[in-house]
């Protein structure tokens, strides 16, 4: 599978480090239309920055 | 890259009750791990936040809560045993972040009148940080008999309480350290 494009730091601009995958469960009506149902949830790929520590998401492949 | 910014090791005083003697334990938190170089601290008591009752989870998103949960590496979560478990609104404030916990890690401390020193609680807690993202170390601090551990000024009375939080708080340190680096440099698909 290609890999995604880093996540750009939103505060300082450096590369953000994609350190996990978590399942996170749908609480509105609008994130239960997302539902992965392999994972029964939303799929999200978490991010941190190794500059200046801030965190980010986005919804994995 | 190791990151040479100090660590952010807040302690969140989870209830809001009316005399709670919670707070003592909190304080004599804050000011333990105040002593430690390198690592920062401060008291977020959650009666001082907006805690909307008309919402939950991400919904009720307080901005300066989560960022200070952004900054945070590490969590103390001082917790008193309400009904054999944790205080609900305490739950109503963790729920309002996710993305902010992942990979950090947790202790807790636990608070009651009686003899267990909140161990119901901690116990019922623990599936919540681990839903949380949070890395729960294997040291907890027990305040059991609370009102006889401080006075009511909140000077602490029995002092076999430094060293066990000082255990608590080395593998605290140490477990922040680690998955800050993690977080850092270890990619998921590396």
């Amino acid at each position: 599978m290609e890999k995604r494009k880093k996540i750009i730091c939103p505060k300082c601009g450096s590369e953000m480090n994609h350190h996990a995958d978590k399942v996170v469960h749908s609480t509105t009506a609008e994130e239960a239309k997302r539902v992965n149902l392999a994972f029964g949830g939303l799929l999200e790929e978490l991010h941190a920055c190794p500059a200046c520590g801030a965190v980010a998401s986005r919804p994995a492949d | 890259m190791i990151n040479t910014r100090p660590l952010s090791i807040p302690v969140i005083l989870g209830t809001t009750r009316k005399g709670r003697l919670s707070v003592h334990a909190a304080r004599f938190m804050v000011d333990q791990i105040s002593r430690r170089e390198g690592v920062m601290t401060e008291l977020i008591d959650i009666s001082d936040l907006p805690i909307p009752l008309d919402d939950a989870g991400e919904g009720i998103k307080d901005a300066a809560f989560s960022e200070k949960m952004v900054r945070a590496d590490a969590l103390v979560l001082v917790t008193p045993e309400y009904n054999h478990s944790f205080p609900g609104l305490m739950k109503h404030v963790l729920d309002s972040c996710l993305k902010e916990y992942i990979h950090k890690a947790a202790g807790i401390v636990g608070v009651s009148a009686g003899p267990f020193g909140g161990i119901r609680a901690i116990q019922d807690f623990l599936p919540v940080i681990r839903e949380l993202g949070l890395v729960n170390i294997f040291w907890d601090v027990n305040f059991g008999n609370i009102a006889q551990v401080f006075d009511g000024s909140g000077r602490l009375l029995d002092q076999a309480f430094v060293a066990r939080a000082d255990k608590f708080i080395n593998e605290l340190v140490w477990m922040a350290r680690t998955l800050r680096y993690g977080r850092d440099n270890i990619a998921l698909d590396s």
